[in-house]
Formats: structure tokens, C-alpha cells, sequence
């Protein structure tokens, strides 16, 4: 066979003027726990190439591990095919140095801090780190719902390209995003961060400066209250879920939904608006900090307030009274 | 005259650019993973010799300026300057109702192709996008939009309707649109003129067998009835598609896997058809072998294939009152002898004799595959669509300009 002619396709543009790089064509992730993962995932799908930056060589694989995973069940229910599983793994790919995120034109913030003591300072570091490799137009964000983002970019040089984006972990495929504007946020790149959020089809929900944005602040009351009513033993707690399921036509109930959250991550936001707003509506339950401090922490470790199999199927319920937390 | 014709992908782009002097095509290629990692551009010119042109290819206008590009470049070109073009076509899929012709784009027209991409979310964005490309590179050029859907605009109305509340016909315009009909068209005149007879009384079944399939019924040179419906998804059985199916199973499916709408449909188009009963392929080339080799249910995916197409031809004939042509094209239809004769078998009754010795063996020409004397003539003829959007593209600019007699 004759063979090919290989070219390098800049040469046959028809002016001699440099492309714009067209926005979005790369983004960065940092951390790539269960929110990392997932957005990277959602931009990916979109035709988004994706740098996630990790602490360890481990945690890069187990990240691609559990992606792969995710995207084996959505073949396994049919909602994706295997050749789009490749394409978007593809586009994703892990690195333990920031300077990869240098040609990234939006950088989100997805870190899991362990103590929330330091949640603030450590979100605070990894701007900063950002900042310095990136280019000045870069837009950065928190994927945090908790944390004031003009307390974050406080520090950094160019405040104004800061945001906070909340995506949805608990049903990724839910097709909203919240949108937060800091007080140094400017018009400019609030207006590129709708632009990303209706590129990855997602309905952006615009949502005044405030920790907990509009989705955390009504779940976590209504957690606090459904524990409430279990604790006062006026329902069990399938009971619960299953009234706030059927009756309200809801996908999950308060409980079942805790568990997919991560207990741990709820008791944290509970802690964050309770400092925030000083107000004991937001005070974690008794229930919620024993279920933290007994690190059963949800379906991810296959207990919290429902007992799970491996499988993610419900097999055990009721902290409260059969078995002892 | 010199037109360039493009058909754009959700991350593709083809194209084909044609001398229609003398009906030659001068240069063609293909762009490639659009916006993602390891873009490029195959050009592949006239003289057979192909080049691979890599690089970041950001978005469809873009990839369009580069085809510009190459086309005119000294080195791998087949122009000099951009003004040899004359005219570019552009492949659209979704017409709705509305264009029953190729059309010259306007602002009009665009806003009806915006107004339709409800209809094919997928499809026409990025014939869109191709289009604005365009507008944007070199803005004086006519453009012509040549749709999928326009020949089976002669459908009559009890064929494309759905037996479903009328209102919903008002409300969402959900009715059977039918697609390939470029290719329909190409053929079945094609074949006519092969033949030497006028479309005039004729009755033409051709069948578009490739990785999507559909058959059209062609009644006196127009659509009468396809198989194809409101989407891509109804008929025969595709490469991944259902095709046909009752609407009470998929109901049922979707409750038991506890799946929406958006899986249900990832479940019908590309789990299904082909690759779904055989579970191997949805190339046919693939099932065949598997099939040699005594696999099941490829064998099985192979009978279920031809036994849908054999139903479509019968229940076209009935519909047309007879068949004087059956025609096979599309990548199945034109290299496969044996699907051919499948599809055949046990239609002698209609008068369709297949001559298995002419048949066997021949690919992708223009041939007459039926017995000699045999009352249905059934021919293999190429499909070129490409070829169609550029004939139109010249005669609806040719038109244009006769209307455009404005005094100077």
C-alpha cells in the first residue's frame, strides 16, 4: 500500500492567525473523591478533556477504578455503550503535579478535608497553587457548598475570576448546577461559568453568597427533622423515607439519601452552617454524630442508617432500636 | 461549476468536492473527533493519493476552514483561489414539514432549522453549525440545504400518521418523517435511467441497507411510504437499532430495569438490533463469520434481518398494488450477495426471481441481479448521495439566479 502523507493540519489555515483556543476544551479537577470524579465524568462526556490532580499514584488509580465502575453500571442499565465508556475515560486523566493544569482554562476545587478545622486553610492553599500555574483568564471554583468562596479567593491575585459551583453528587445525572457569585466575582466570568454549566447541559441556578447554598440548607433541615420524628419514635425509619418517597413523589427518602451522601460529609456541613448561622436548626442530630462517630458513614462503606450489601442493595435497617449504634 | 458538499457530524465533518462539468469528483475527506484529543483531517484527492493532516481541530468551523484550506492549498489542492466554489451543499437531516425541496439558505430557512432541531436534537445542530461556518468564512457564498426528509414529503397522510391522538400530531408534530431520502431518491431515479423508462407508472421498492436501514416504497418517482418514522429508530432491524417493536414491551422494559427515558433510548438505539441479538457485532461482516461458524444467534440475527426486510417489500407491494423494481443499496445492500439472496428467497410468488449465479460475487456496481424474464427487475445500484446534494445544489442556484432577473 502507498503511504500516507502525514501534515501538520496548522499550516493549511486560511488566515496565518493563531486559533483562539476555544473555552472549555480543558479543564482541572482537584481531588478526585466521589465529587471529583463525578464532574469529571460530566465535563468529559461533553467532549471536555479533564486533568485531575491527586496526592498519590493509589489514589489516581483508585479514582480511574471507581470511574470505570460508575461508567460499567450505566452499560449495565443500559444508558451508555462501551465505545462511549472508552471516549470518555479517554479524556481523563490524573497527575500529581499542578503544573499540568497549566493550559486549563477552568480549574474546580473538589478536596475532601478531613478535620474542619482546616477546611478553610487547605481550599485556601490549593487556590493559591492554582493560581500560580494558570493563566491570569483562568477561572477558578469550589465545588463547595458550605464555604464562602470571597473568603477563599480573599488571598489570591486576581480575586475576580473566582466562583463557587455546586453540582448535584447525590444524582449526578441531575440536570442542574447552583452558581455562586463572590462579592469579587466579576460579570465576565460569572457569565463563562453559565457558559460551562449549559455546556455540560445543565441548568445553572443562580444562588446569592451564602453557605449552603439553596440545596444544602433545605436537605439538611429536613435530615435534622426526619431524625427528630424517628428519634421521638412517631415512625421507623423505612416508614419515614417511604412517606417523604410516595407521598411526595421524591426519588429517595431523607435517610436513604443521607447514605448516599456520606454521613461524614453531612455532619461537616452541618457544623460549617451552624457556625455560619448560629442558629440550632442547622445543629447536627444526636443521630448524625453518633452514626459519624461510628464512622458508619453511608452506602459507600456499606452502613449508615441502612446496612448495605456490596452490591448497594439494602439489606438491614433501624440504628436506633434492634441494633446499638 | 465547482461545488463543495458537506455533510457535519456531531464530531465530524465529510466532504466531497465535485466538478459537476462533467459529474467528476475532484477531492474528498473526511474531519475527524472534532474538539477532542487527536483531531485530524484525511484528504483524499482525485488522483486516489491519500494525505493525513494532524492537529487541533477545536470546532466545526474550524474543520471547515481547514477543508477550505487544504482544497486551495498550492501543495495538496485542487483550486487555486476560493472563488472556484461555486457552491456548497450541505446534508440536513431534519426537514419537518415544512421543506418538501433542497432549499437555499437563508435566514428563513436557518430559523426553521433551528425551529427543527427538537425534531433531531442530534442530527441538526451540527448541520447548523456547518452552515454557519460557512456564512462566517466566505460569506457570499450560496449555500444549499438538501434534506434527508424532503423525499417522503409526497407521503400521503394515511401512511405517515400515527394512529395516535391527533392532537398530538398538532401539538408536537409527531408523525412519520421517514430519512435516507436522499438516497432513495438517487437510486431509484438512478435505476430508472439505467433502465431507460420514465418513473411514470412505476413501482420501485428500494431498500437502503447499511448501518441504519429503511426501505421506501416509490410510486411514480415519489415516496409513497418508508419505513423509517418519526426518528431513525422505526422499521428494520439496524446495525444497533430495534426497529419495529410494540410500544407495550418497551413500557414494560423500562419498569422492570427501572430505567428513564433517556436509558430506554440508549437501550433501542445502540443495544439493540444487530449487536443486541447476536451479542457480538453490529457489523455484519463480523456476524457473518460468526455465523460460518455456527454460532446461533448470530445465524439467528441474520434470518431475523432479512425476514423484517422480506416483510417490508411485501407489505410495499401491497401498498403500491405490485412491484415492477426492487433495488438494494447502501453498504449491506451493495457488497453483500448473500443478504441479497436471503432477502429474496421466497418471493418468487411477487414475481422477484434473483439470478444467484449474477448475483454471487458482485459488489458495489450498478447491476441487474434478476432472472432473465422475470417479472420484477432487481437491481444493485450505489447509492451516492453526495453526487445528489451537489446536482441539487447547482440546480437550485441555477434557479436562483434565473429569478434574480433584476435589471442592473
Amino acid at each position: 500500500m502507498e503511504k500516507m502523507i502525514v501534515e501538520s493540519i496548522e499550516d493549511f489555515g486560511l488566515s496565518k492567525k493563531k486559533h483562539q483556543h476555544t473555552l472549555f476544551s480543558k479543564i482541572g479537577v482537584i481531588g478526585c473523591g466521589k465529587d471529583g470524579q463525578n464532574i469529571a465524568r460530566i465535563a468529559s462526556s461533553y467532549g471536555i478533556e479533564v486533568i485531575f490532580i491527586e496526592l498519590s499514584k493509589q489514589r489516581i488509580d483508585f479514582a480511574y477504578e471507581q470511574l470505570g465502575k460508575i461508567l460499567d453500571r450505566r452499560i449495565e442499565n443500559w444508558g451508555m455503550t462501551q465505545g462511549e465508556k472508552k471516549l470518555i475515560l479517554s479524556r481523563i486523566r490524573g497527575s500529581l503535579d499542578y503544573k499540568d493544569l497549566k493550559e486549563c482554562d477552568f480549574v474546580i476545587e473538589a478536596i475532601r478535608t478531613e478535620s474542619s478545622a482546616r477546611k478553610i486553610t487547605e481550599r485556601k492553599e490549593v487556590f493559591k497553587k492554582v493560581e500560580k500555574v494558570v493563566s491570569p483568564d483562568c477561572i477558578i471554583a469550589t465545588n463547595s457548598s458550605t464555604i464562602i468562596i470571597t473568603e477563599l479567593s480573599s488571598e489570591l491575585e486576581h480575586r475576580d475570576r473566582c466562583v463557587s459551583l455546586h453540582f448535584f453528587v447525590q444524582s449526578p445525572e441531575a440536570k442542574i448546577c447552583e452558581v455562586v457569585k463572590g462579592l469579587y466575582t466579576s460579570d465576565a466570568v460569572y457569565d463563562r461559568v453559565l457558559t460551562f454549566v449549559k455546556l455540560v447541559n445543565r441548568q445553572a441556578i443562580p444562588v446569592e453568597e451564602s453557605a449552603g447554598l439553596i440545596s444544602i440548607r433545605l436537605y439538611t433541615a429536613l435530615l435534622n427533622e426526619a431524625c427528630e420524628v424517628l428519634m421521638e419514635g412517631v415512625g421507623s425509619m423505612s416508614n419515614i423515607d417511604t412517606v417523604w418517597k410516595i407521598g411526595f413523589g421524591m426519588r429517595f427518602g431523607p435517610f436513604e439519601l443521607a447514605d448516599i451522601l456520606g454521613i461524614d460529609k453531612i455532619n461537616r456541613w452541618m457544623e460549617n452552617l451552624y457556625s455560619e448561622f448560629g442558629d440550632p436548626m442547622y445543629m447536627a442530630s444526636p443521630v448524625i454524630k453518633k452514626l459519624n462517630r461510628a464512622k458508619r458513614f453511608g452506602k459507600h462503606v456499606c452502613w449508615g442508617f441502612y446496612k448495605y450489601d456490596e452490591g448497594g442493595k439494602i439489606i438491614g435497617s433501624s440504628p436506633m432500636n434492634s441494633e446499638r449504634i | 461549476m465547482k461545488i463543495l458538499v458537506l455533510n457535519c457530524g456531531s464530531s465530524s465533518i465529510k466532504y466531497q468536492f465535485f466538478s459537476l462539468k462533467d459529474n467528476t469528483l475532484v477531492a474528498k475527506g473526511i474531519v475527524e473527533k472534532i474538539g477532542m484529543k487527536g483531531s485530524f483531517l484525511k484528504h483524499e484527492k482525485e488522483n486516489g493519493q491519500k494525505v493525513m493532516f494532524e492537529g487541533e481541530i477545536l470546532d466545526h468551523e474550524i474543520g471547515v476552514e481547514y477543508i477550505l484550506g487544504v482544497l486551495s492549498s498550492p501543495k495538496h489542492g485542487c483550486i487555486k483561489n476560493l472563488n472556484e466554489i461555486s457552491a456548497v451543499g450541505h446534508r440536513v437531516v431534519h426537514g419537518g414539514e415544512l421543506f418538501t425541496e433542497s432549499k437555499l439558505v437563508n435566514d428563513e430557512v436557518i430559523d426553521a432549522l433551528v425551529k427543527y432541531t427538537e425534531l433531531a436534537p442530534l442530527h441538526n445542530p451540527p448541520n447548523l453549525k456547518g452552515i454557519y461556518a460557512l456564512r462566517s468564512l466566505i460569506p457570499a457564498i450560496p449555500q444549499v440545504a438538501v434534506f434527508d426528509t424532503a423525499f417522503h414529503t409526497s407521503m400521503p397522510k394515511h401512511a405517515y400518521m400515527y394512529a395516535i391522538p391527533y392532537a398530538l400530531y398538532k401539538k408536537y408534530g409527531i408523525r412519520r418523517y421517514g430519512f435516507h431520502g436522499t438516497s432513495h431518491r438517487y437510486v431509484s431515479a438512478r435505476a430508472c435511467e439505467i433502465l431507460g423508462v420514465n418513473p411514470e407508472g412505476l413501482k420501485i421498492v428500494t431498500c437502503h441497507l447499511g448501518n441504519g436501514a429503511s426501505v421506501c416504497a416509490v410510486k411514480d418517482g415519489l415516496s409513497v411510504d418508508t419505513s423509517m418514522g418519526f426518528t431513525p429508530l422505526e422499521g428494520l432491524i439496524m446495525g444497533t437499532r430495534s426497529g419495529d417493536i410494540d410500544m407495550g414491551a418497551v413500557s414494560y422494559i423500562m419498569d422492570k430495569e427501572k430505567i428513564g427515558t433517556k436509558s430506554a433510548s440508549t437501550l433501542f438505539n445502540k443495544h439493540s438490533g444487530l449487536l443486541g441479538i447476536s451479542g457480538i457485532s453490529s457489523d455484519f461482516r463480523e456476524i457473518r463469520e460468526a455465523a460460518s461458524k455456527g454460532d446461533e444467534r448470530c445465524l439467528l440475527a441474520i434470518k431475523m434481518f432479512d425476514y423484517r426486510v422480506r416483510k417490508y417489500i411485501g407489505s410495499y407491494a401491497a401498498a403500491m398494488g405490485g412491484i415492477d423494481v426492487l433495488i438494494f443499496t447502501g453498504g449491506i445492500g451493495e457488497n453483500s450477495d448473500v443478504t441479497r439472496a436471503g432477502i429474496c428467497e421466497g418471493l418468487e410468488f411477487l414475481g422477484i426471481e434473483l439470478d444467484e449465479q449474477i448475483n454471487a460475487g458482485s459488489r458495489g456496481q450498478e447491476i441487474l441481479i434478476n432472472k432473465p424474464g422475470a417479472r420484477v427487475k432487481i437491481m444493485v445500484v450505489p447509492t451516492n448521495e453526495e453526487l445528489m446534494i451537489a446536482i441539487d445544489t447547482q440546480r437550485i442556484i441555477a434557479e436562483s439566479k434565473s429569478q434574480d432577473t433584476r435589471p442592473e
